[in-house]
Protein backbone atom coordinates (compact mmCIF):
# COMPACT_ATOMS: atom_id res chain seq x y z
CA UNK A 1 0.00 0.00 0.00
CA UNK A 2 2.72 2.20 0.27
CA UNK A 3 3.36 4.59 -2.65
CA UNK A 4 7.33 3.81 -2.69
CA UNK A 5 8.18 5.17 0.52
CA UNK A 6 11.63 3.06 1.62
CA UNK A 7 14.55 4.18 3.59
CA UNK A 8 16.67 6.29 1.78
CA UNK A 9 13.45 6.45 -1.16
CA UNK A 10 12.90 10.07 -3.66
CA UNK A 11 9.99 10.04 -2.37
CA UNK A 12 10.82 10.83 1.21
CA UNK A 13 13.68 12.62 0.42
CA UNK A 14 11.33 15.13 -1.69
CA UNK A 15 8.94 15.38 1.33
CA UNK A 16 12.10 16.31 3.70
CA UNK A 17 13.05 19.01 1.08
CA UNK A 18 9.44 20.29 1.21
CA UNK A 19 9.64 20.50 5.03
CA UNK A 20 12.11 22.95 4.23
CA UNK A 21 10.61 24.68 1.69
CA UNK A 22 13.27 23.71 -1.16
CA UNK A 23 11.00 22.84 -3.52
CA UNK A 24 9.35 23.90 -6.65
CA UNK A 25 5.62 23.71 -7.29
CA UNK A 26 5.87 20.68 -9.43
CA UNK A 27 7.48 18.95 -6.37
CA UNK A 28 5.72 20.25 -3.98
CA UNK A 29 2.13 19.26 -5.78
CA UNK A 30 3.68 15.72 -6.33
CA UNK A 31 4.96 15.77 -2.70
CA UNK A 32 1.32 16.50 -0.99
CA UNK A 33 -0.34 14.20 -3.56
CA UNK A 34 2.05 11.39 -1.84
CA UNK A 35 1.28 12.46 1.49
CA UNK A 36 -2.58 12.54 0.79
CA UNK A 37 -2.25 8.98 -0.14
CA UNK A 38 0.23 6.92 1.94
CA UNK A 39 0.12 7.06 6.22
CA UNK A 40 3.60 6.21 6.45
CA UNK A 41 4.95 9.49 5.06
CA UNK A 42 2.11 10.87 7.06
CA UNK A 43 3.69 9.32 10.15
CA UNK A 44 7.03 10.56 8.99
CA UNK A 45 6.07 13.49 8.18
CA UNK A 46 4.93 14.14 11.92
CA UNK A 47 7.98 11.82 12.75
CA UNK A 48 10.33 15.09 11.32
CA UNK A 49 8.25 18.31 12.42
CA UNK A 50 8.52 16.53 16.28
CA UNK A 51 12.31 16.00 15.76
CA UNK A 52 12.48 19.24 14.75
CA UNK A 53 10.17 20.99 17.59
CA UNK A 54 12.31 19.17 19.98
CA UNK A 55 15.76 19.77 18.98
CA UNK A 56 14.83 23.81 19.30
CA UNK A 57 13.09 23.03 22.84
CA UNK A 58 12.37 20.33 25.09
CA UNK A 59 9.31 21.65 26.22
CA UNK A 60 7.51 20.52 22.82
CA UNK A 61 7.91 16.59 23.19
CA UNK A 62 4.54 15.36 22.73
CA UNK A 63 3.22 12.25 24.13
CA UNK A 64 2.18 9.55 21.56
CA UNK A 65 -1.23 9.91 20.14
CA UNK A 66 -2.00 13.01 21.35
CA UNK A 67 -0.63 14.84 18.03
CA UNK A 68 -2.63 12.12 16.49
CA UNK A 69 -5.53 12.97 17.96
CA UNK A 70 -5.75 16.41 17.37
CA UNK A 71 -5.06 16.12 13.71
CA UNK A 72 -8.06 13.55 13.33
CA UNK A 73 -9.70 16.08 15.13
CA UNK A 74 -8.75 19.12 13.20
CA UNK A 75 -9.62 16.99 10.53
CA UNK A 76 -13.36 16.71 11.05
CA UNK A 77 -14.02 20.05 11.42
CA UNK A 78 -11.99 20.91 8.17
CA UNK A 79 -14.17 18.58 6.35
CA UNK A 80 -17.11 20.73 7.51
CA UNK A 81 -15.59 23.95 6.10
CA UNK A 82 -15.83 25.13 2.15
CA UNK A 83 -12.82 24.66 0.63
CA UNK A 84 -10.92 28.11 0.38
CA UNK A 85 -9.39 29.00 -3.22
CA UNK A 86 -7.34 32.10 -3.93
CA UNK A 87 -5.11 31.01 -6.83
CA UNK A 88 -2.83 33.93 -6.24
CA UNK A 89 0.80 33.02 -5.95
CA UNK A 90 3.16 34.16 -3.02
CA UNK A 91 5.59 36.96 -3.61
CA UNK A 92 8.29 34.81 -1.28
CA UNK A 93 8.16 31.98 -3.45
CA UNK A 94 10.05 32.22 -6.73
CA UNK A 95 11.02 28.82 -7.02
CA UNK A 96 7.66 27.94 -7.07
CA UNK A 97 6.34 28.93 -10.08
CA UNK A 98 4.44 27.13 -13.12
CA UNK A 99 3.23 29.44 -15.84
CA UNK A 100 3.19 32.40 -13.24
CA UNK A 101 0.39 31.23 -11.63
CA UNK A 102 -0.45 34.27 -12.38
CA UNK A 103 -4.43 35.44 -14.32
CA UNK A 104 -3.20 36.58 -17.35
CA UNK A 105 -5.68 38.06 -19.65
CA UNK A 106 -5.41 40.39 -22.60
CA UNK A 107 -6.35 44.05 -21.34
CA UNK A 108 -9.68 44.08 -23.87
CA UNK A 109 -10.99 41.16 -21.85
CA UNK A 110 -10.15 41.97 -18.41
CA UNK A 111 -11.79 45.18 -19.07
CA UNK A 112 -14.61 43.28 -20.32
CA UNK A 113 -14.69 41.45 -16.67
CA UNK A 114 -17.58 42.15 -14.24
CA UNK A 115 -15.44 43.09 -11.03
CA UNK A 116 -17.18 42.70 -7.78
CA UNK A 117 -15.96 45.02 -4.85
CA UNK A 118 -15.71 43.39 -1.41
CA UNK A 119 -18.69 41.46 -1.11
CA UNK A 120 -18.76 37.76 -0.71
CA UNK A 121 -21.92 34.82 -0.34
CA UNK A 122 -21.74 32.66 2.19
CA UNK A 123 -23.88 29.36 2.38
CA UNK A 124 -25.04 27.32 5.24
CA UNK A 125 -24.35 23.99 4.42
CA UNK A 126 -28.32 23.45 3.42
CA UNK A 127 -27.08 25.59 0.45
CA UNK A 128 -30.08 27.94 1.31
CA UNK A 129 -28.20 32.01 1.33
CA UNK A 130 -28.35 33.35 4.35
CA UNK A 131 -30.84 35.89 4.68
CA UNK A 132 -28.74 37.84 6.55
CA UNK A 133 -26.07 38.09 4.06
CA UNK A 134 -25.71 41.51 1.33
CA UNK A 135 -26.44 39.72 -2.19
CA UNK A 136 -23.99 39.80 -4.59
CA UNK A 137 -23.58 42.86 -6.17
CA UNK A 138 -21.92 42.98 -9.53
CA UNK A 139 -20.77 46.68 -10.62
CA UNK A 140 -18.94 48.67 -13.44
CA UNK A 141 -15.42 48.50 -13.27
CA UNK A 142 -14.61 52.15 -11.32
CA UNK A 143 -12.75 54.29 -13.52
CA UNK A 144 -10.11 54.13 -11.81
CA UNK A 145 -9.44 50.49 -11.43
CA UNK A 146 -9.92 50.79 -14.99
CA UNK A 147 -6.82 52.95 -15.85
CA UNK A 148 -5.18 50.47 -13.52
CA UNK A 149 -5.79 47.59 -15.28
CA UNK A 150 -4.41 49.64 -18.45
CA UNK A 151 -1.51 50.91 -16.86
CA UNK A 152 -0.87 47.54 -15.56
CA UNK A 153 -0.64 46.41 -19.49
CA UNK A 154 -0.99 42.49 -20.09
CA UNK A 155 1.16 41.54 -17.12
CA UNK A 156 -0.05 42.30 -13.65
CA UNK A 157 -4.09 43.05 -13.92
CA UNK A 158 -5.78 44.17 -10.62
CA UNK A 159 -8.57 41.91 -10.72
CA UNK A 160 -10.56 40.64 -8.31
CA UNK A 161 -11.70 37.20 -9.60
CA UNK A 162 -14.70 35.52 -8.48
CA UNK A 163 -15.93 31.77 -7.82
CA UNK A 164 -19.27 31.36 -6.63
CA UNK A 165 -21.11 28.52 -5.50
CA UNK A 166 -25.00 28.13 -5.08
CA UNK A 167 -27.02 24.89 -4.00
CA UNK A 168 -23.56 22.79 -4.96
CA UNK A 169 -22.86 24.01 -8.93
CA UNK A 170 -19.97 26.46 -9.87
CA UNK A 171 -21.68 29.69 -11.35
CA UNK A 172 -19.31 31.73 -13.08
CA UNK A 173 -19.35 34.44 -15.71
CA UNK A 174 -19.41 32.80 -18.93
CA UNK A 175 -16.28 34.58 -19.70
CA UNK A 176 -14.30 33.34 -16.67
CA UNK A 177 -15.73 29.86 -18.17
CA UNK A 178 -14.19 30.13 -21.56
CA UNK A 179 -10.93 31.77 -20.38
CA UNK A 180 -10.29 28.68 -18.04
CA UNK A 181 -11.24 26.43 -20.84
CA UNK A 182 -8.70 28.14 -23.12
CA UNK A 183 -6.12 28.13 -20.37
CA UNK A 184 -6.16 24.35 -19.24
CA UNK A 185 -4.13 25.41 -16.72
CA UNK A 186 -6.52 24.15 -13.44
CA UNK A 187 -7.94 21.63 -16.10
CA UNK A 188 -7.88 17.85 -14.20
CA UNK A 189 -7.39 19.11 -10.95
CA UNK A 190 -9.57 19.22 -7.94
CA UNK A 191 -8.88 22.89 -7.24
CA UNK A 192 -11.61 24.33 -9.17
CA UNK A 193 -14.01 21.16 -10.03
CA UNK A 194 -16.90 21.05 -8.31
CA UNK A 195 -16.24 19.67 -4.69
CA UNK A 196 -17.89 17.42 -2.94
CA UNK A 197 -18.47 20.17 -0.51
CA UNK A 198 -19.41 23.62 -2.06
CA UNK A 199 -16.91 26.87 -2.39
CA UNK A 200 -16.96 29.44 -0.51
CA UNK A 201 -16.33 32.70 -2.44
CA UNK A 202 -12.71 34.30 -2.15
CA UNK A 203 -12.07 37.99 -3.72
CA UNK A 204 -8.59 37.88 -4.87
CA UNK A 205 -6.29 40.54 -6.08
CA UNK A 206 -3.50 40.18 -8.05
CA UNK A 207 -1.39 42.92 -7.05
CA UNK A 208 0.66 44.51 -9.33
CA UNK A 209 4.47 44.49 -8.37
CA UNK B 1 17.61 40.02 2.55
CA UNK B 2 15.98 37.95 4.63
CA UNK B 3 14.88 33.86 4.34
CA UNK B 4 12.19 32.91 1.81
CA UNK B 5 9.26 31.44 4.01
CA UNK B 6 9.85 27.61 4.04
CA UNK B 7 5.92 27.34 4.64
CA UNK B 8 5.14 28.91 1.15
CA UNK B 9 5.26 26.32 -1.10
CA UNK B 10 2.64 24.29 1.27
CA UNK B 11 0.56 27.88 1.89
CA UNK B 12 0.53 27.97 -2.25
CA UNK B 13 -1.06 24.39 -2.86
CA UNK B 14 -3.79 25.22 0.47
CA UNK B 15 -4.38 28.45 -1.51
CA UNK B 16 -5.44 26.05 -4.89
CA UNK B 17 -7.70 23.96 -3.04
CA UNK B 18 -5.54 21.62 -1.16
CA UNK B 19 -6.81 21.05 2.26
CA UNK B 20 -4.40 18.14 3.04
CA UNK B 21 -1.89 20.63 2.37
CA UNK B 22 -3.33 22.75 5.21
CA UNK B 23 -3.11 19.45 7.58
CA UNK B 24 0.43 19.19 6.99
CA UNK B 25 1.39 22.73 8.39
CA UNK B 26 -1.18 21.84 11.26
CA UNK B 27 0.90 19.02 11.90
CA UNK B 28 4.03 20.79 11.79
CA UNK B 29 3.00 23.63 14.16
CA UNK B 30 0.56 22.36 16.14
CA UNK B 31 3.07 22.02 19.34
CA UNK B 32 4.20 25.19 19.18
CA UNK B 33 0.60 26.93 18.74
CA UNK B 34 -0.62 24.47 21.80
CA UNK B 35 2.42 25.83 23.73
CA UNK B 36 1.68 29.41 23.05
CA UNK B 37 -1.95 29.06 24.00
CA UNK B 38 -1.01 27.31 27.04
CA UNK B 39 0.73 30.40 28.19
CA UNK B 40 -2.22 32.80 27.92
CA UNK B 41 -4.65 30.32 29.32
CA UNK B 42 -4.40 28.82 32.83
CA UNK B 43 -6.61 26.10 32.16
CA UNK B 44 -4.84 23.40 30.10
CA UNK B 45 -7.95 21.56 29.14
CA UNK B 46 -9.16 24.74 27.03
CA UNK B 47 -5.88 24.67 24.72
CA UNK B 48 -6.73 21.96 22.17
CA UNK B 49 -9.89 23.54 21.84
CA UNK B 50 -8.56 27.05 21.17
CA UNK B 51 -5.99 25.55 19.35
CA UNK B 52 -7.91 23.82 17.04
CA UNK B 53 -10.45 27.01 16.53
CA UNK B 54 -6.96 29.17 15.95
CA UNK B 55 -6.32 26.78 12.68
CA UNK B 56 -9.57 26.51 11.20
CA UNK B 57 -9.59 30.08 11.05
CA UNK B 58 -6.49 30.31 10.01
CA UNK B 59 -7.92 28.21 7.10
CA UNK B 60 -10.47 30.37 6.38
CA UNK B 61 -8.38 33.68 6.03
CA UNK B 62 -5.83 31.97 3.99
CA UNK B 63 -7.06 33.92 1.08
CA UNK B 64 -6.16 36.85 2.76
CA UNK B 65 -2.99 35.95 3.54
CA UNK B 66 -0.69 37.57 1.11
CA UNK B 67 3.12 36.68 2.16
CA UNK B 68 3.99 40.08 4.03
CA UNK B 69 4.93 38.22 6.79
CA UNK B 70 6.23 34.72 7.56
CA UNK B 71 3.15 32.26 7.69
CA UNK B 72 4.15 31.51 10.89
CA UNK B 73 4.13 34.85 12.16
CA UNK B 74 0.79 35.74 10.79
CA UNK B 75 -0.23 32.02 12.52
CA UNK B 76 0.87 32.94 15.81
CA UNK B 77 -0.97 36.65 15.55
CA UNK B 78 -4.45 34.63 15.05
CA UNK B 79 -3.79 32.30 18.11
CA UNK B 80 -2.90 35.16 20.33
CA UNK B 81 -6.49 36.80 19.00
CA UNK B 82 -8.68 33.73 19.51
CA UNK B 83 -6.99 32.98 22.92
CA UNK B 84 -7.55 36.62 24.04
CA UNK B 85 -11.24 35.98 22.26
CA UNK B 86 -11.72 32.66 24.63
CA UNK B 87 -11.07 34.42 27.55
CA UNK B 88 -13.09 37.06 27.39
CA UNK B 89 -15.92 34.92 26.58
CA UNK B 90 -14.93 32.73 29.54
CA UNK B 91 -15.07 35.53 31.36
CA UNK B 92 -18.60 36.30 30.56
CA UNK B 93 -20.10 33.03 30.81
CA UNK B 94 -21.58 32.78 34.58
CA UNK B 95 -20.87 29.05 34.63
CA UNK B 96 -17.65 28.61 34.29
CA UNK B 97 -15.39 27.93 37.13
CA UNK B 98 -13.34 30.90 38.75
CA UNK B 99 -10.20 28.87 38.24
CA UNK B 100 -11.03 28.45 34.76
CA UNK B 101 -11.59 32.13 34.46
CA UNK B 102 -8.34 32.86 35.73
CA UNK B 103 -5.42 33.74 33.54
CA UNK B 104 -1.83 33.64 33.60
CA UNK B 105 -1.59 37.31 34.48
CA UNK B 106 -3.37 36.76 37.62
CA UNK B 107 -1.39 35.77 40.60
CA UNK B 108 -0.83 32.27 40.91
CA UNK B 109 -2.13 30.93 43.99
CA UNK B 110 -2.64 27.60 43.04
CA UNK B 111 -0.03 24.96 43.90
CA UNK B 112 2.82 23.36 41.37
CA UNK B 113 1.04 20.17 41.15
CA UNK B 114 -2.14 21.71 40.36
CA UNK B 115 -0.59 23.57 37.45
CA UNK B 116 1.20 20.26 36.03
CA UNK B 117 -1.73 17.77 35.61
CA UNK B 118 -4.44 18.12 34.29
CA UNK B 119 -5.77 15.81 31.47
CA UNK B 120 -3.50 15.97 28.77
CA UNK B 121 -0.39 15.95 31.19
CA UNK B 122 -0.86 12.76 33.10
CA UNK B 123 2.40 11.17 34.93
CA UNK B 124 2.05 8.50 31.92
CA UNK B 125 1.93 11.49 29.14
CA UNK B 126 4.91 13.16 31.13
CA UNK B 127 7.26 10.84 30.82
CA UNK B 128 6.58 9.56 27.67
CA UNK B 129 7.34 13.40 26.57
CA UNK B 130 10.37 13.15 28.57
CA UNK B 131 11.38 9.78 27.30
CA UNK B 132 10.88 11.37 23.24
CA UNK B 133 13.10 14.09 24.13
CA UNK B 134 15.83 11.90 25.42
CA UNK B 135 15.79 9.86 22.45
CA UNK B 136 16.09 12.67 20.28
CA UNK B 137 19.36 13.86 21.83
CA UNK B 138 20.70 10.82 21.77
CA UNK B 139 20.09 9.94 18.63
CA UNK B 140 21.51 13.04 17.68
CA UNK B 141 24.99 12.28 18.93
CA UNK B 142 24.89 9.29 17.40
CA UNK B 143 25.18 10.83 13.46
CA UNK B 144 28.13 11.72 11.69
CA UNK B 145 29.49 15.21 12.39
CA UNK B 146 28.28 15.96 8.83
CA UNK B 147 24.91 14.61 9.45
CA UNK B 148 24.32 16.62 12.66
CA UNK B 149 25.53 19.76 11.08
CA UNK B 150 23.37 19.62 8.47
CA UNK B 151 20.50 19.23 11.16
CA UNK B 152 21.43 21.60 13.32
CA UNK B 153 21.86 24.50 10.87
CA UNK B 154 18.65 24.31 9.30
CA UNK B 155 16.32 22.74 12.37
CA UNK B 156 18.26 25.32 15.09
CA UNK B 157 19.87 27.41 13.04
CA UNK B 158 17.42 27.91 10.64
CA UNK B 159 19.62 28.26 7.56
CA UNK B 160 18.27 27.53 4.03
CA UNK B 161 19.76 25.08 1.89
CA UNK B 162 22.40 27.53 0.00
CA UNK B 163 23.59 28.83 3.44
CA UNK B 164 24.20 25.39 4.60
CA UNK B 165 25.84 24.42 1.41
CA UNK B 166 28.23 27.37 1.59
CA UNK B 167 28.98 26.88 5.11
CA UNK B 168 29.51 23.31 4.62
CA UNK B 169 31.49 23.73 1.36
CA UNK B 170 29.48 21.33 -0.22
CA UNK B 171 26.58 21.50 -3.19
CA UNK B 172 23.12 21.64 -2.72
CA UNK B 173 21.78 18.74 -3.31
CA UNK B 174 24.45 17.12 -0.56
CA UNK B 175 22.51 19.49 2.03
CA UNK B 176 19.49 18.89 1.08
CA UNK B 177 20.21 14.56 1.29
CA UNK B 178 22.32 15.11 4.36
CA UNK B 179 19.53 16.69 6.12
CA UNK B 180 16.75 13.82 5.13
CA UNK B 181 19.49 11.58 6.03
CA UNK B 182 19.60 12.69 9.48
CA UNK B 183 15.92 13.07 9.89
CA UNK B 184 15.76 9.37 8.96
CA UNK B 185 18.65 7.92 11.14
CA UNK B 186 16.42 10.34 14.69
CA UNK B 187 13.28 9.15 13.10
CA UNK B 188 13.99 5.33 13.21
CA UNK B 189 14.95 5.42 16.94
CA UNK B 190 12.13 7.64 17.35
CA UNK B 191 9.47 5.47 15.88
CA UNK B 192 8.96 2.47 18.71
CA UNK B 193 8.44 5.44 21.38
CA UNK B 194 5.68 7.19 18.43
CA UNK B 195 3.60 3.51 17.49
CA UNK B 196 -0.02 4.61 18.78
CA UNK B 197 -2.81 2.02 19.92
CA UNK B 198 -4.67 0.34 16.98
CA UNK B 199 -7.15 2.22 15.48
CA UNK B 200 -5.57 5.59 15.84
CA UNK B 201 -4.28 6.54 12.53
CA UNK B 202 -2.89 9.20 10.66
Amino acid sequence: MSSGFEKGSPAAERLSALADGEVDAGAAGAACAAWKSDAELRRTWHAWHLIGDVLRSEDLASSPGRDQRFLLALRERLAAEPVVLAPEPLPQAPAARRNGGRWMLPSAVAAGFMLVAGTFLVLDPTGAPSPAVPTLARVEPPAAVEATMVQAGLREPALPVQAVAVNGRMIRDPRLESYLAAHKQFAGTSALGVPSTFLRSATVDAEPR
Amino acid sequence: MTSPDADAPLVERVKQGDVKAFEMLVVKYQRRIERLIGRMVRDVDLVPDIAQETFIRAYRAIPQFRGESAFYTWLYRIAVNTAKKSLMELKRDPLVTESARATREDEDERSPVENELSDGETPDAVLASKQIAAAVNFAIEGLSEELRQAITLREIEGLSYEEIAELMNCPIGTVRSRIFRAREAIATRLRPLLDTREGERW
